[in-house]
């Protein structure tokens, strides 16, 4: 018997409680419900209408009995192209959906909220189960059927694109190693020859290839040595600040350099030590970094790690207390986050364009905003970052980069789980 | 959600007692000796059977009775809650501004997104996931409100004057009456902390829930919006209906002759507005910080200190009569001739009689930002008001502004002036009509 038109909730009897609220695409209009079978395998087994040359799914976010959840109005398709429309109708929890293929992104929408209009997506789907993930959702987690064989899709092509951009990043970072060697024979050999403005210009060459890395540098040790102790740490033995010295190593490396160039303003026996240990430390730490291997979500994250490094030493003034070549340093890690990003772009666009979209365009407006401070007239090419410059300028540097930092930590989760 | 009880008499239009079997006996908290308020014959449930039976405005010693469990209806409201909330305990204001580049859809999805998140902090539950699923995720709801009670919270959103210049394309949609507010006698505002193109007020009786709110409201929309200046309010300032009523920093009582809505004789003429396209419902929200030399107060003979206010310091009387919620008599004289109630006393300046009538609804809170460069305390009040029209206000400022005698111990540092539309109705958001 046909379905009761009164009664307009369809129940799916499948693995997953789908619920078929009764929208106007839903399976209640005869073609797709008609029969007896409908009623209670005929919702999930009513494949998805096809116009504009896909498959039609609704995805609605509402709220029942108190309980967010994400409703479809067909939980199949047939293989080929499949047009998700999501609206949210009233749940205040669930902010954004994804088709999932065993816990791989196919694709999603982001920033649904009450009162918005529907958003779509489309995936081009072989045969098979997939799931429609709801964060926050009752249940989170639903299946989608694809019926048909056709492998309409070639399976891990982003997972391919992402690992081309990952093996372009390791190429990156040696070339920057390679360079950072190249640096620090200069400094070393500016610091041995007693001329100080030579080797001030030396360290400000030697910083940026430091910071660019610094993120998949960080934490190394000697093989061998105690972790907890820091007489082994390669990247604490060669970049240890003032403001985190520890008693028990004494203070060595570039900043320990850097104060005797620009506070003691002589180059002392001690300073030679330095820049010697220094070329064998930063020896000892590009031999481990050549053979380093990366996943995107390295990248992903080294990119965020590059950009909490700025908030935390740069913009604080903290890094170069002596130099001021804070945003020197600062340009370099935004340099060294937006290459890693970018190496992921290609992959990115293809889970989440919407957010590839924004991190690009923040990144546009933190170089922006640091190129207001070039100065080609000034060591490493940037105004001194002085006392003055960061009480006025500071908070705005701050934000910049607090507005690329919060997309860009998102992304990890993503090139992680691409497909 | 939580859905307005019409089986309890005890609500207030927008207050919702908790849900049954919420333990309520056991998480109901008085108020201490210090307020000087009344409790011990009440028992838990009693404090609000009282009234409940009564038509009358309840006994403050009722009212000033924290309950944490109490949640605050966010939907279908008609007005936003956090202004005819009696007010709770503690408050954090906010401003943002647009970033550069954001589109009317970038604030579109923000304003979206906030009334999603709002609804779902005043009902006790995180924005998002605290401890995500998967590896490598970021969560999105910082977590430290877990586990506590929603303590009444509202958050509020205001509206800037800035957001109807020709960035979004919005001016055809300015409400009528919001422009920046102009310069007032004795400004000494500080550029950081004026304007912006978004408020959020948000009040609660556990200072830890209102400063969640914010913190996760303004990291959701990184990227769209940049925070602009920030007031920590610790202790409410002025009185809600029925509260007995609370002091400044100063020591006075503030907010005596409060104008009170949301009730039948009440003073809603004031606060709403009630013809102008979307804003409809909504109102006109005035903040500023107001910082007070605490050290040269103190100082000040208590006599003194009356006279610059017209009133008792601990009665709250006005000077021309006896008890705390007697009408001042302006034209009242003293044995030797002088006006009871001095001319450029605060009361006169600000009275509805000396001002054609005009009142506001005050919502203050007493702030401190620590200690300032020279070891002195940096103090005062957070100044928050609504009302119909905010020429409301500059009418009262100017006046005050220009002859006050509190001025010498005060001075306005920050100022902003914000549209705060009605509160959205479920499936909606707020401010909805400026994108339709």
């Amino acid at each position: 018997m046909p379905v009761n038109p009164t009664r307009r909730w369809l129940f799916v009897v499948a693995s997953a409680s789908v619920v078929c609220l009764a929208l106007t695409a839903c399976g209640g209009n005869g073609a797709d419900a008609g029969g007896d079978t409908a009623v209670t395998a005929g919702t999930s087994a009513a494949v998805a209408p096809v116009s504009n040359g896909a498959a039609q799914v609704r995805v609605t976010a509402t709220q029942k009995n108190g309980k967010d959840t994400c409703l479809l109005d067909h939980a199949s398709a047939a293989t080929g192209p499949v047009t998700f429309t999501v609206s949210n109708t009233d749940s205040t929890g669930i902010t954004e959906i994804e088709l999932l293929s065993d816990a791989r992104i196919l694709g999603e929408k982001e920033n649904l909220a009450p009162g918005l209009a529907p958003v779509t997506f489309t995936a081009t789907l072989s045969g098979g189960t997939y799931q429609i993930y709801c964060p926050g959702a009752d249940p989170e987690t639903q299946p989608f059927t694809v019926t048909g064989r056709a492998a309409a899709t070639p399976t891990g092509s982003t997972q391919v694109v992402l690992a081309d951009g990952v093996t372009g990043y390791a190429a990156y970072v040696r070339g920057v190693i390679t360079d950072m060697q190249g640096a620090v024979a200069q400094l070393r050999t500016a610091v041995d020859s007693g001329d100080v403005v030579a080797s001030k210009k030396a360290y400000a060459t030697l910083r940026p290839y430091y910071e660019k890395v610094e993120s998949d540098v960080e934490g190394f040790i000697e093989p061998g040595a105690d972790p907890t102790k820091n007489a082994g740490n390669l990247d604490y033995l060669v970049d240890m600040r003032g403001s985190n010295l520890d008693p028990e190593v004494g203070w060595t490396g570039m900043h320990a350099i850097e104060r005797d160039l620009w506070q003691g303003g002589a180059i002392t026996p001690q300073t030679k030590k330095y820049a010697a240990d220094l070329q064998t430390d930063i020896g000892k730490l590009t031999a481990v970094a050549r053979t380093l291997t990366y996943k995107p979500e390295d990248l992903a994250n080294g990119a965020a790690g590059l950009l909490e490094e700025v908030q935390s030493g740069k913009i604080t003034g903290e890094e170069e207390a002596f130099s001021h070549l804070d945003l020197v340093d600062f340009s370099a890690n935004v340099e060294g986050a937006q290459q890693a990003f970018s190496f992921l772009e290609p992959g990115l666009m293809t889970i989440d364009p919407a957010l590839t979209a924004q991190i690009t365009a923040q990144f546009t407006l933190v170089r922006n905003q640091l190129s207001t401070y070039r100065d080609a007239s000034q060591l490493g090419g940037f105004k001194p970052y002085t006392a003055a410059l960061r009480a006025t300028d500071a908070a705005a540097l701050s934000k910049a980069v607090q507005g690329l930092q919060d997309p860009l930590s998102r992304i990890a989760e993503k090139v992680a789980t691409a497909r | 959600m939580t859905e307005p009880d019409p089986q309890s008499p005890s609500s207030t239009p927008d207050n919702i007692p908790a849900p049954a079997g919420r333990g309520v006996s056991r998480r109901r908290f008085f108020q201490g000796a210090a307020g000087g308020v009344a409790v011990g014959a009440l028992g838990a449930g009693g404090a609000w059977a009282a009234s409940t039976t009564s038509a009358t405005p309840p006994a403050a010693a009722d009212t000033d009775v924290v309950d944490l469990t109490r949640q605050v209806a966010f939907y279908d409201a008609t007005h936003q809650a956090g202004i005819q909330t009696r007010p709770q305990r503690y408050a954090v204001f906010m401003t943002f501004d647009m970033a550069t580049g954001t589109t009317a859809t970038d604030l579109q999805t923000l304003l979206a997104r906030w009334s999603a998140a709002c609804a779902r902090l005043m009902s006790r539950q995180a924005i998002g996931t605290v401890e995500p699923s998967r590896v490598d995720a970021v969560a999105q709801d910082s977590g430290e409100a877990s586990g506590l009670e929603p303590a009444s919270l509202t958050v509020t959103v205001g509206l800037g004057p800035g957001l109807f210049d020709e960035r979004f394309g919005l001016k055809s949609k300015r409400p009528q009456l919001l422009s920046a507010l102009p310069a007032l006698p004795s400004d000494r505002l500080q550029p950081e902390l004026t304007g912006g193109d978004l408020s959020l007020q948000a009040c609660a009786n556990d200072p830890q829930v209102a400063y969640h709110a914010v913190r996760n409201l303004a990291r959701m929309v990184r990227g769209t919006a940049q925070t602009r200046w920030t007031v920590l309010g610790f202790g409410r300032a002025s009185a809600g209906r029925g509260q007995q009523t609370p002091r400044n920093l100063m020591g006075f009582k503030d907010g005596t002759r409060n104008v009170s809505v949301g009730g039948v004789g009440d003073d809603d003429e004031h606060v709403w507005v009630t013809d102008d396209d979307w804003m409809t419902g909504g109102t006109y929200q005035v903040a500023r910080k107001i910082s007070m030399n605490l050290e040269i107060w103190d100082a000040d003979p208590v006599s003194d200190q009356q006279e610059i206010f017209g009133r008792s310091k601990l009665e709250g009387a006005p000077l021309s009569g006896k008890d705390e919620h007697d009408v001042p008599d302006f034209s009242a004289k003293t044995a030797s001739g002088k006006l009871a109630i001095g001319p450029t006393s605060h009361i006169a300046l600000a009275a509805h009689e000396n001002n054609n009538g005009t009142k506001i609804l005050r919502r203050g809170y007493n702030y401190t930002d620590g200690l300032n460069s020279v070891g002195q305390l940096d103090a005062g009040l957070l100044f928050l008001a609504y009302m119909k029209d905010p020429a409301q206000f500059v009418t009262l400022q100017r006046k005050l502004g220009r002859a006050d005698r509190l001025n010498e111990y005060i001075a306005h540092i920050g100022s902003a002036v914000f549209a705060v539309p009605p509160s959205p109705r479920t499936g909606h958001y707020l401010a909805e009509g400026l994108f339709t």
